[in-house]
């Protein structure tokens, strides 16, 4: 006897996650199917759950729906049911058919069958979808031999080939410091023959030495720390790293067989980090005039492409991408302040919207404003701080963070007050609440301080969490603003393309994929009147505090994660064409897998987008 | 083709040639009851049916591939899809041939008519017979029945295209040439685009218009075997 059941078995083959099955399981899948024709408008299964099969979309169109909430619409090769109800905070979900619909039915046992010999399949059936994005993530970072992966990555491979330098214990101390500086490292190993008797650091000199008033020909053997802690070449440099940061110390002699053969410091740890943000940031404080930072700010993009290559994180890529950012700002402040003279009254300069979040990436917008002492007099002190924005903005600008279309800037009057007047805003804004005012002054409720006085700026941010935190009816215009950006899913969990202009079929990366999560996860926070600002953290404050379910905060991280991830290879990919970076993503870039995975995601953000709304909104 | 299906409902027929004692496998089939003609549509089981043969002539033409899967309670069962490729006494003639492509090397490899007859005959068993122009298969099936165990083949039947026709009917609208064939037919409820001219896949494809045509039969009350039923 001989099947041929060539139509359905290449169908499968050629949807997810039926692809990932070797030739012979797909060759085996079609005699376990059962097939269906479900009339339009009839419910999908008409009896008993929509666990016990796995649906699969052949021809037509069902909508899956809880509680009269649209929670999915699939379309042809789409799959359902299968575990559908272990989603988080669905109740009860039924499927139905929109058109006429061919559906083939593979029983729960013989998934679970598949799953079990196929671990692709298990993992695309993991029981949430949250889940299922969680695993293609956790995938694609064991696949990836990440440069920045401290926790796989042993000390050996951070070490710089310099040997360390062994002194005896009788070496004065003004011998050890010359020794440093001729030398240019920041610690000296006291040894006598191979054994390691202690270590001096730069540190020790200024704390045991200067402080103290010591006599520089004191021999080393009485300021060095004794019996130091060692680490082994083989230790995981993640593992390093925490001791240090535990015991405060910043230099670890690095042993093999017994025996020192280099050190690592802190500084190997954070360049292994951030390897040429380190330089560039150090770079930036190096400049002195806003040409040379331009050059220096050009390599942002490069900074970019090697992150990607390193498949860095979204979440670390916009930190390092942002404390350059913040490197900049903070030099152009010194700058300022070299030309202007020292502030008369003091001022805290506080960035705002992505660059306060940390996520910034390849090519951003300056949002910022400037936060006066209440000391300040406008005219006596008005040209000073006039004079100082326009200095740091321009020069943002010119460093190619250009000027905020919305003029969300310090240069703009209206963004350069007293923090009395900032006070008087916010009452405002969280008082008063008007959609559109909202949707623009949004910016600045992400807030971080950049430069100046600290005290200013803390002082500002508590009145206004004091105010966010459970006020429904500002938490409730908020949410509004949150649901205006909805994700490019459509009909048929088809991606909705941009028609037409230089975009066309493509769709916003930023604005329908990122935007709304970083929304989202603003009102809970705003509601919880937490000071976490990088939505990733906010994510933690707010599971933590309960706004959002634990399992809700997980899959909006992965979601965000996902999504960032794929904008930041995008966006590599072209400034490696030599392109500007942009956020207009085409489906065709992606590979079915991330396709699939992506609609999940997007599925994720307009599930809690429901929630939300439900939340804030009756 | 008698006048017997005028005086006697089919279940009467059945015990009519029981009691003739035809050979085994024919035997067999005639035990085992007829779906009750009364049955809610989607109580009874059917056997979806397509034949490939060496051309139309029910006299003369043969069986060269079978193709059937069950259907049960509105679910096709591919589990049950099985595919025979039977062996004509003569050549296969090229008018065929280059429809359903099973050449002379193919079928000679196959199993006799004798053979696949009591596989086909014990899957028949029980359930309504369903194909797209049943005539065909009915009437080669029963030919082959009485040429090799010396009595016909009867069963409850269901033709696709004549449940299409009907539904051209109740809407009043006229048909047209080619709107009866199988895609086509397809095509109107949806159903995806097949290859056709292998006998499993017109199996199969008849089967899903059936279950198209079913949810769409038009009457207030879920239909009954008969309500779906032609004479045989």
């Amino acid at each position: 006897m001989e099947i041929e059941l060539l139509e359905i078995r290449d169908f499968l083959a050629s949807h997810h996650p039926f692809d990932q099955l070797s030739e012979s399981a797909l060759s085996a899948l079609p005699e376990k199917l059962q097939m269906r024709y479900y009339r339009r408008d009839s419910a999908i299964p008409d009896s008993g759950s929509l666990d016990s099969f796995l649906y699969i979309v052949r021809t037509g169109a069902v909508e899956l729906a809880s509680d009269d909430e649209l929670i999915a619409r699939l379309g042809e090769g789409d799959v359902l049911g299968y575990r559908t109800s272990s989603l988080a905070n669905i109740s009860e979900l039924h499927g139905t058919a929109i058109e006429d619909t061919l559906i083939y039915q593979l029983p729960a046992a013989e998934v679970d069958k598949l799953c079990n010999q196929h671990t692709q399949l298990a993992y695309f059936f993991g029981p949430v979808g949250g889940d299922r994005l969680r695993d293609a993530i956790s995938q694609s970072a064991k696949e990836s031999n990440s440069q920045l992966n401290l926790m796989t990555t042993p000390v050996k491979d951070l070490l710089s080939r310099r040997r360390p330098i062994g002194m005896p214990p009788t070496t004065t101390i003004q011998e050890t410091a010359a020794a440093m500086s001729e030398e240019r490292v920041s610690s000296i190993l006291i040894t006598e023959g191979d054994k390691l008797l202690g270590i001096v650091t730069d540190r020790d000199l200024c704390r045991r030495v200067v402080a103290e008033g010591l006599d520089y020909n004191t021999p080393a053997e009485e300021i060095m720390t004794r019996d130091p802690s060692t680490v082994e070449e083989d230790d995981y440099a993640f593992a390093a790293q925490l001791y240090m940061a535990r015991h405060n110390i910043h230099h670890l002699p690095v042993v093999k067989n017994g025996k020192v053969t280099n050190m690592l410091t802190a500084t190997d740890l954070t360049k292994h980090q951030t390897t040429s943000a380190v330089y560039l940031v150090g770079d930036i404080y190096k400049q002195r005039d806003i040409e040379r930072m331009k050059e220096v700010a050009a390599k942002i993009p490069d900074l970019l492409v090697n992150l990607a290559a390193a498949e860095a994180t979204a979440d670390s890529a916009g930190h390092v991408i942002t404390s350059v950012t913040d490197a900049i700002t903070t030099r152009l402040l010194q700058l300022a302040e070299e030309k202007l003279g020292p502030p008369p009254v003091p001022y805290a300069w506080v960035a705002a919207g992505s660059q306060a979040r940390n996520e910034q990436t390849a090519r951003s917008d300056q949002d910022n404003c400037l936060v006066m002492d209440d000391g300040y007099d406008p005219d006596l002190h008005g040209n000073y701080f006039k004079a100082l924005a326009q200095f740091v903005c321009d020069g943002l600008n010119a460093c190619g963070y250009v000027y905020c279309p919305g003029e969300m800037m310090a240069i703009t009057d209206q963004w350069r007050q007293p923090l009395k007047t900032w006070k008087q805003y916010f009452n405002k804004w969280i008082d008063q609440p008007e959609p559109k005012a909202l949707m623009l002054v949004c910016v600045f409720l992400d807030m971080r301080c950049v430069g100046g006085e600290m005290s200013l700026f803390r002082e500002l941010r508590s009145h206004m969490l004091n105010r966010t935190r459970g006020n429904r009816l500002f938490l409730a215009h908020m949410a509004g603003n949150a649901l205006s950006h909805q994700p490019p899913l459509g009909f048929f969990r088809n991606f909705v393309l941009i028609r037409g202009g230089d975009h066309d079929q493509t769709f916003d990366m930023k604005h329908t994929g990122i935007v709304p999560i970083v929304d989202l996860t603003r009102v809970y926070t705003l509601a919880a009147g937490s000071e976490a600002v990088n939505t990733l953290d906010r994510l933690e404050v707010v599971a933590e505090g309960g706004e959002v379910s634990a399992d809700g905060a997980t899959d909006l991280r992965d979601a965000l994660e996902f999504i960032s991830d794929l904008r930041i290879q995008h966006q590599a990919r072209l400034i490696k064409k030599g392109e500007r970076a942009d956020n207009f993503m085409s489906p065709d870039e992606l590979s079915h897998f991330e396709r699939s995975h992506l609609k999940d995601a997007f599925s994720v953000v307009r599930t809690m987008q429901n929630v939300l709304s439900q939340r804030y909104q009756r | 083709m008698s006048f017997w299906k005028y005086l006697f409902n089919l279940e009467e027929r059945r015990n009519w040639y029981l009691r003739k004692k035809p050979e085994g496998p024919l035997r067999d089939y005639y035990e085992v009851p007829f779906p009750p003609m009364d049955a809610d549509w989607k109580q009874v089981d059917y056997l979806a049916l397509d034949f490939e043969t060496t051309g139309l002539d029910q006299k003369r033409d043969e069986i060269l591939s079978v193709g059937y899967t069950t259907i049960r309670g509105q679910s096709i069962y591919l589990g049950d899809a099985t595919h025979l490729l039977t062996k004509p006494t003569g050549a296969i003639p090229e008018s065929s041939a280059v429809v359903h492509g099973i050449l002379d090397d193919q079928a000679s490899e196959a199993m006799g008519i004798k053979e696949a007859l009591p596989i086909l005959l014990d899957a028949l068993a029980g359930k309504a017979m369903l194909a797209h122009h049943a005539a065909i298969e009915y009437n080669f099936l029963s030919n082959a029945c009485k040429r090799i165990y010396g009595y016909p083949f009867i069963s409850p039947v269901v033709d696709t295209l004549a449940l299409e026709v009907r539904q051209f009917r109740s809407r009043n609208e006229s048909i047209k040439r080619g709107d009866l064939r199988l895609a086509n037919a397809r095509d109107r409820y949806g159903l995806p685009r097949y290859p056709a001219h292998n006998a499993l896949t017109d199996a199969v494809a008849a089967g899903e218009l059936f279950l198209a045509q079913a949810v769409y039969h038009q009457g207030k009350r879920s239909p009954t075997l008969k309500d779906l039923t032609v004479i045989s």
